[in-house]
């Protein structure tokens, strides 16, 4: 008898639990996972069923091109985002409570201004005779001005400066988490600023680093305001691609199946992450 | 004449207007177990981090063998530490804790490993190599921290009151061990603790520190049998302090009044006596008497209340004036049978175990 009684309450518990789930599991099955789903009928069944969109996708020079040109830009604006973010997150962990918080409100509202008003601001400043050219001809450093927007590496710094607090931020909570007296100890122990770092600092913000590059890699490769005013035409990004095949081109099986090459990829990269790199699991 | 093995000399610390420690100064034999004691902001704990290198004193100077180890960064004074929290590198396993300081000192891999497994047998702790620190409890967490501590043979060990977080039991324990740990390598140890216990059973010496300042340095029985300060009488021991007035004093014994006509002779005096000669006079529990007739030169107390506390019994009294003296006296002693609460007593003592601090 108790035990059933007791069967019945978890049972209850539960289901309590998942009444408060409820909205927000309508709200993402409605706008999220059903036009996933459709767009996934749509990639394979128009214009005729079968995987040949797939197969034009991933057998094109072309496209692959595209492929390549998202994952290496990506790739290298969440590198550089961790270079440059790592020592902001650092300073921001032992800076003084007053002074930390006045940083991160720059760093915060620079998140709320307007994303399309910021990516212009640095097309101005990085075209032909805008302030970086000017100033590096100025400098003498340079005789011709550097070719800076309508290629990937106006996308690489525009993205890059966009990211930068999705790393700086859970970088600095994991910082901040780590006791200083374990930097001390390690001090103590003989060990240089250097290998303090290495062999401890590091090791112990990686759960963040990885947090941190999770997010930007991921955002950066469905990234399509930045690319699409700081790049060129010549060297597009998937979500470009996909701009083009369902507005210009009106072709949602191409479409589709480009967006979900993305969704799978994302996953992918997600699961390696939980895997690897789940602080639950204690590594 | 030999140079001290350590030697801290007029160190003092401020920050901003506010002096954590404003002059504490001594010298550390070899494989001496010295003890800093003293309640928190007293200024032990910034010392033993001026030892560490995390701080430099404002002034003043630390020598080792004669040799200042001021301007030698924290990671090259070779120092060991255990610190107050667990500091156990959480991403490294127990025998890569202790291998750290080796690694990083480029040691072979054949004596790194022999070197931990030693230091690990020496906390008691062999077989452990493969666990993470997470998965060890809090003593078991302090002894690798030793073992790391201890593995590079340095020749301080410093130890901010590594057993401050455990319970009491556990902490016991490993007192134990510590002691054993000392005598066994022979390091010399630093030692910063605010509870008297543990001071009273781990060190040679005692330093007791007060608002920045060394109040004595002793052993155990020395701090306890002669303390120098009213300080230091509170802190090591339990003591209870009367108001006195000091009637004459000769050649560090003075005559006292305790009021009510009480007057006790021959009292060790400490400190200059004031011109309105106000002093303390400091009794031990233990070391009083308690007699139920009348004594003429007794304290004439009231019976407050009657604690059995295992093999002793305290006793609670209080004076006319309203002060209380507790009497700690042993168990089935004839004096307290029977004894009950609102009775008359006399307190009497050997004048020799009282103090009085001017």
């Amino acid at each position: 008898m108790a035990v059933t009684v007791a069967t019945g309450a978890v049972k209850t518990k539960r289901e309590g639990t998942f009444g408060y789930l409820l909205p927000a599991l309508l709200l993402i099955a409605f706008f999220f996972i059903v036009p996933v789903l459709m767009l996934l009928v749509r990639s394979v069944l128009e214009p005729e069923p079968g995987l040949q969109n797939y197969a034009v996708l991933l057998g094109s020079t072309t496209y692959l091109r595209v492929f390549l040109n998202t994952f290496m830009v990506a790739g290298v604006v969440t590198l550089v985002s961790i270079v440059i973010g790592y020592p902001v997150a650092w300073l921001l962990a032992i800076m003084p409570e007053r002074w930390s918080r006045i940083v991160l409100a720059i760093i915060i509202l620079s998140m709320w201004t307007n994303l399309l008003a910021r990516t212009y601001a640095w097309m101005v400043l990085l075209q032909r005779t805008g302030v970086v050219n000017k100033t590096l001809m100025g400098l003498g450093l340079i005789d011709q001005p550097l070719a800076l927007v309508n290629n990937l590496v106006g996308v690489t710094i525009g993205m890059t400066y966009i990211m930068l607090p999705f790393v700086i931020l859970p970088l600095m909570g994991v910082i901040r988490a780590i006791d200083p007296a374990i930097l001390r100890a390690a001090a103590l122990c003989g060990a240089g600023r250097l290998q303090c770092f290495w062999r401890v600092l590091l090791p112990l913000s990686l759960p963040g680093i990885a947090a941190g590059a999770l997010m930007v890699f991921v955002m950066s490769l469905g990234y399509f305001v930045t690319p699409a005013l700081l790049g060129g035409t010549a060297n597009m990004m998937l979500a470009e691609l996909v701009a083009q095949f369902v507005q210009s081109l009106v072709n949602w099986g191409m479409g589709g199946a480009a967006a979900l090459v993305l969704l799978v990829v994302t996953l992918a990269l997600y699961a390696v992450q939980l895997r690897y790199f789940n602080p639950a699991r204690g590594t | 004449m030999t140079q001290p093995f350590l030697s801290i000399r007029g160190i003092r610390k401020t920050y901003g207007t506010v002096t954590a420690v404003k002059s504490v100064g001594m010298d550390i034999a070899e494989g001496e177990f010295m003890t800093f004691l003293g309640p928190s902001g007293s200024g032990k704990s910034t010392t033993l981090y001026i030892l560490a290198g995390f701080q430099d004193p404002t002034d003043g100077d630390i020598l080792l063998k004669g040799r200042s180890l001021l301007s030698t960064p924290s990671h090259k004074r070779n120092i060991g530490m255990v610190f107050q929290r667990y500091t156990l590198f959480p991403h490294l396993s127990v025998g890569e804790n202790v291998a750290f300081p080796l690694r990083i000192r480029r040691r072979p891999q054949a004596e790194i490993a022999e070197r931990v497994k030693a230091a690990l047998k020496l906390v008691r702790l062999e077989g452990f190599e493969d666990r993470m620190p997470a998965n060890m409890s809090g003593g078991q967490q302090q002894r690798v921290a030793l073992a790391r501590a201890l593995v590079y043979n340095p020749p301080v060990l410093l130890m901010d009151e590594p057993l401050s977080a455990l319970d009491k039991k556990l902490r016991e324990e490993i007192q134990f061990e510590i002691r054993r740990i000392h005598q066994e390598t022979g390091v010399t140890i630093l030692y910063v603790t605010h509870d008297q216990e543990e001071a009273l059973r781990l060190s040679d010496r005692i330093a007791v520190f007060s608002q920045g300042e060394i109040d004595q340095i002793g052993t155990g029985p020395e701090l306890y049998s002669n303390p120098a300060t009213r300080f230091v009488a509170g802190f090591i021991g339990d003591s209870n302090f009367l108001d006195a007035t000091v009637v004459a004093s000769h050649a560090g014994k003075a005559k006292l009044s305790l009021g009510d006509g009480a007057v006790v002779e021959d009292v060790p005096l400490h400190g200059a006596s004031t011109a309105s000669g106000k002093a303390s006079l400091m009794l031990r529990p233990e070391r009083l008497s308690l007699s139920r007739a009348s004594v003429p030169s007794g304290i004439a107390v009231t019976v407050r209340d009657i604690t059995f506390l295992g093999n002793n019994v305290e006793v609670s009294t209080a004076t006319s004036a309203g002060a209380d003296l507790s009497v700690r006296l042993p168990f089935g002693h004839e004096a307290i049978s029977s004894l009950a609460r609102g009775e008359k007593a006399w307190l009497t003592f050997d004048t020799a175990s009282a103090h009085a601090f001017a």
